[in-house]
């Protein structure tokens, strides 16, 4: 009888079938822990939002309690309006998630398909397409925004509209070349010739299985643009408006201060803005390193 | 050396980027001016508050401003007026477009060139130490780092910059790009906002994620083990494909994410640039100073993409008789 | 007695896989030596770890973590060098009852001495030419390029312009047509033939002492690799080549090779002179190496249109350790004798004639 050395392990394929979790090292899990800390952070500001759960009222103005340092009280002291820093941080991450996602849901819904119709048919309506969505392309995305802007006098959701169309030409892109590497590879004739329909083919195989580490990414590196924008947006005046709280806002209201010699008034939100855009790059990063580990050994 | 570089097919292929890139010029030309014409707002409100209403006088100021055409005819005379070289004059100050225009767009060409530098300066070493795998704490300790940086909002760093240079160096506060008296300051004010910008813009981890991604690629291909085997420098070797493309691709990917970044920190540092041109003429829809802004913007954007097609066609030496990049 | 230019103990390359926690032993313990001016054929399977074994030779293995031990002499002027040197002391070995968890490699300090070690050897002492040449070359330099940087590291001529004639020289030595035209062709432009040709050029420009061809006709159309063996034939009798020549093709191996190591599964299972192994009256062969040798069929075989005699079962994997003879389940000529030791024991490499070795308990008795 043989004896067999190692027990576990399987059969390595194309698509592995070794579980996820075994397949990811430390630094990924590390990555992605991350990651979905500051998701289930953003989430729970909604909840506490509407539980009450918030330790003060980041509204309330309380004139006596100005300016304070950090303390049992506030644990991140008080601004100088007197409003608890900590709430209206929390409360800070709504102004940019749902927006947010909105614009990740522009984006690649359209850009999918946009994708997808490019790949898959090629020819004139892939130039059609191609040509539109470069036009797009072509200008920054902050001067589309400052237009609007002035032009329309938006509210910040439809800001993130705009902003998700901007972002559908670059998912777009990303989809169609891998359409077409998949055509070129033959896996698509493949699948014809096998009799799957076009209809399995185009969402099981393609999409599903090939463009999910795509969308992670798109998903993730887009929210991580949205709270870079919206925060821009607040910190020159376009957005969240006071006394409501954008983590923008405060870091504007709060850079006068610097020069007294008070800076967290600033760098509460400044570092709130830090460790949200960070978790989400994260996490993208992450789950796209364990998704892909089927390409290494 | 003679290499048979060759000239005819790579004049094709930059030849037909350019007219590709004349005919998205136009394209953008025209989704603006529709844009333009289908938003509400009027450019006769910065005229009609300051003047009566009476409606002969609106007549007259729309014939001067040439608002009376119809909007296709307004199109193609603007149309017109830019083959020829002439961008229109503001409606709000009557003076030519072009001349407005170069003043501050040169200002903010400079912050983005000089910020996609000073991106590339940091993110390039990274990418290539973290590719050589020597030691996995390094990188992955640089990659981290890079991560942080790209997650710090410039608006921020900004004012921090400012702060410690007012702090250490007793500056005035309020920086902006002609600052006169000293040679010194004139350079600390001219760098400040460029380096800021650099660090800050939040392209530096996926510059380094993308281009870590291709060395790390290219060095794993079969020329790569050859030319180990024969004692040669691999570095020579996986230069041009390893880290001239991608740093071009990723110079012409990410101009246009500089450029809108430079907006704001124009506002932050009070730099002379474009950002509080576009927006003034956006309140008083200044239509000429508009279409002049947002065309400079692409044509910025397509120059990146043009010189990014230009070093591809010079690197691959498998540019084709037709003029198509293999 | 010609002299040993390089003798192989023991090697052995293995590679650890995080995702399966084992070892996959490429290289399990191979010996062997090649004397001056002779050519050696390792020939076997895909996946038997014949270019692992190439490739360790010039220390070329960048996949990691794993192992690579044993050692490898190489003699050049009068000096002996192993290659792997100091190179087990920077891998550290994590254990676990007796069972090994774990290798991890001191990268650094690897790298450090594995470039110490190879420098001067590479491309001067021991050259190498590549299966699919047409990839093997970079395609961003243009062919002459790349044989005058060859030139230049190697030779005493530092002179662009002279390494470029030089390189001219060697493309006609290789019969390419034209060469001073295609001289300024990248590769791209060229047939895979020619391709393996500016290889060879670029291989032997140095004028090594020994020259590792890793499947060199493998990538290519029939009638070029008749070509480019005859090449080689012609270079070896020219230059007095040592040739180390890996390759799964049998009829390559009957073509050049003076002595033959047929590998199976990580190790070498036979091994002598061409001429004892080829020969099918020989006394007493391996099952493998019999089993290799008939598959290939005959014209009348062909004619006739008779099945092919492909060997039963699969190629082993690598991980599983064996506890038995590696060709057990395959082997045609297992006796009632033999079968019980084959099942429980590895078998010993066994002479059964003069340098003539054999690994099988059927050699036994």
């Amino acid at each position: 009888m043989r004896t067999r050395y190692i027990q576990r392990g399987a059969e390595v394929s194309e698509f592995s079938q070794i579980p996820i979790w075994r397949r990811m090292n430390k630094k990924d899990l590390i990555q992605i822990g991350f990651g979905l800390f500051v998701v289930f952070f953003v989430l729970s500001s909604y909840i506490t939002a509407v539980l009450h759960l918030l330790p003060y009222d980041p509204l309330k103005i309380n004139l006596k309690e100005m300016m304070q340092s950090p303390d049992y009280k506030h644990i991140l002291g008080t601004d100088f309006m007197g409003r608890d820093i900590l709430s209206r941080i929390i409360v800070g991450s709504q102004a940019y998630f749902m927006p947010g996602l909105l614009s990740i849901i522009i984006a690649l819904f359209f850009g999918i398909m946009a994708g997808l119709v490019s790949g898959y048919n090629g020819g004139m309506t892939d130039s059609i397409i191609s040509y539109i969505l470069d036009i797009i392309d072509s200008i920054p995305k902050m001067v589309i925004i400052l237009l609007a802007i002035a032009f329309f006098r938006p509210g910040i959701y439809f800001i993130m509209l705009i902003v998700g169309i901007t972002n559908i030409p670059a998912v777009a892109s990303l989809i169609k070349s891998k359409v077409i590497f998949l055509k070129k590879r033959n896996f698509i004739e493949a699948g014809k010739a096998l009799g799957l329909k076009s209809r399995d083919i185009i969402f099981k195989h393609i999409l599903w299985y090939n463009c999910k580490a795509i969308v992670i990414i798109q998903a993730t590196l887009g929210m991580a643009e949205v709270i870079l924008i919206e925060t821009s947006l607040s910190y020159l005046g376009f957005g969240v408006q006071e006394p409501e709280p954008s983590w923008g806002n405060m870091v504007a209201a709060g850079k006068d201060y610097f020069f007294m010699g008070d800076f967290y008034l600033s760098t509460a939100p400044a570092i709130a803005i830090l460790v949200s855009i960070l978790g989400f790059y994260l996490l993208g990063d992450g789950l796209n390193n364990a998704l892909e580990w089927r390409r290494k050994r | 050396m003679k290499y048979t570089i060759l000239w005819k097919p790579i004049l094709k292929l930059v030849l037909r980027e350019f007219f590709i890139a004349i005919l998205l010029l136009l394209g953008v030309s025209v989704l603006i001016f529709s844009i333009l014409n289908l938003a509400p707002g009027d450019p006769l409100h910065i005229f009609i508050n300051i003047q009566t209403q009476n409606p002969e006088e609106i007549a007259a100021i729309k014939r001067e401003l040439g608002l009376d055409r119809s909007i296709a005819v307004q199109y193609l005379s603007w149309l017109n007026n830019l083959i020829h070289g002439n961008f229109g004059n503001s409606f709000r100050t009557g003076r030519p477009v072009f001349s407005e225009l170069i003043k501050v767009g040169v200002n903010t060409l400079i912050l983005t060139i000089g910020s996609l530098i000073v991106t590339l300066l940091i993110a390039i070493p990274i990418a290539v130490i973290s590719s050589l795998r020597r030691c996995p704490f390094l990188s992955w300790g640089l990659t981290l780092f890079a991560y942080i940086l790209s997650a710090l909002p410039v608006f921020w760093l900004g004012y921090i910059a400012i702060y410690i240079f007012t702090k250490k160096f007793n500056l005035f506060p309020f920086l902006s790009a002609g600052a006169a008296s000293g040679f010194r300051i004139n350079w600390i004010y001219f760098l400040l906002p460029i380096i800021v910008l650099g660090i800050g813009n939040g392209s530096i981890s996926e510059i380094i994620r993308h281009m870590r991604a291709q060395l790390e690629r290219v060095l794993s291909e079969d020329y790569i083990k050859a030319a180990k085997a024969k004692g040669a420098s691999i570095w020579r070797h996986s230069f041009k494909e390893g880290i001239l493309i991608p740093v071009t691709a990723m110079i012409a990917a990410k101009i246009p994410f500089i450029l809108g970044g430079a907006v704001v920190v124009e506002q932050v540092f009070n730099w002379p640039g474009m950002g509080r041109l576009a927006w003034q003429a956006a309140l008083d829809r200044d239509y000429p100073v508009i279409m002049g802004i947002t065309i400079f913007a692409a044509v910025v954007v397509h120059l990146g993409r043009l010189s990014q097609t230009i070093v591809f066609a010079f690197v691959n030496p498998q540019t084709s008789e037709k003029g198509e990049p293999a | 007695m010609a002299e040993e230019i390089l003798k192989v103990e023991d090697l052995r390359t293995y590679f650890y896989s995080h995702a399966k926690e084992a070892f996959i032993r490429s290289v399990d313990g191979v010996s062997f030596s090649i004397r001056k001016g002779e050519v050696l054929g390792i020939v076997g399977e895909s996946g038997c770890g014949k270019s692992i074994t190439a490739q360790s030779i010039l220390s070329l293995i960048t996949d990691g973590p794993g192992i690579i031990s044993g050692s490898i002499l190489l003699t050049h002027n009068g000096k002996t060098v192993n290659l792997l040197e100091g190179l087990p002391d920077y891998v550290s070995v994590k254990t676990k009852r007796k069972a090994i968890l774990e290798i991890t490699k001191d990268v650094t300090g690897w790298l450090k001495r594995s470039e110490i070690l190879m420098k001067g050897i590479r491309g001067k002492v021991i050259s190498m030419i590549f299966q699919n040449p047409k990839s093997a070359l970079n395609p961003f330099i243009t062919v002459g390029d790349q044989i005058a940087e060859s030139i230049m590291l190697h030779s005493s001529i530092s002179a662009k312009k002279e390494a470029i004639d030089a390189a001219a020289k060697w493309l006609e030595r290789v019969q390419i047509d034209s060469p001073a035209m295609r001289l300024y062709d990248y590769p791209f432009g060229l047939s895979g033939g020619m391709c393996q040709r500016v290889m060879i050029a670029m291989a032997l420009s140095s004028e090594p002492a020994l020259l590792i061809a890793d499947e060199p006709t493998t990538g290519l159309d029939v009638t070029i690799q008749t070509k480019i063996i005859e090449l080689l034939k012609q270079l070896k009798e020219e230059l007095n080549l040592t040739i180390l020549l890996i390759t799964h093709d049998m009829s390559v191996i009957m073509q050049l090779a003076d002595r033959i190591a047929v590998m199976y599964g990580g190790r070498i299972v036979e091994y002598g002179l061409k001429r004892e192994i080829m020969d099918s009256s020989s006394f007493i062969r391996h099952p493998y190496t019999i089993a290799l040798l008939n598959s290939q069929p005959t014209v009348e075989e062909i004619k006739m249109k008779e099945r092919l005699r492909a060997i039963k079962g699969d190629v082993p994997d690598t991980i599983t350790l064996y506890r038995g003879c590696r060709f057990y389940e395959r082997c045609d000529l297992k006796n009632d004798r033999v079968k019980k030791k084959c099942k429980e024991a590895e078998p010993e490499m066994i002479e059964i004639g003069v340098g003539h070795y054999m690994r099988c308990w059927l050699a036994e008795g």
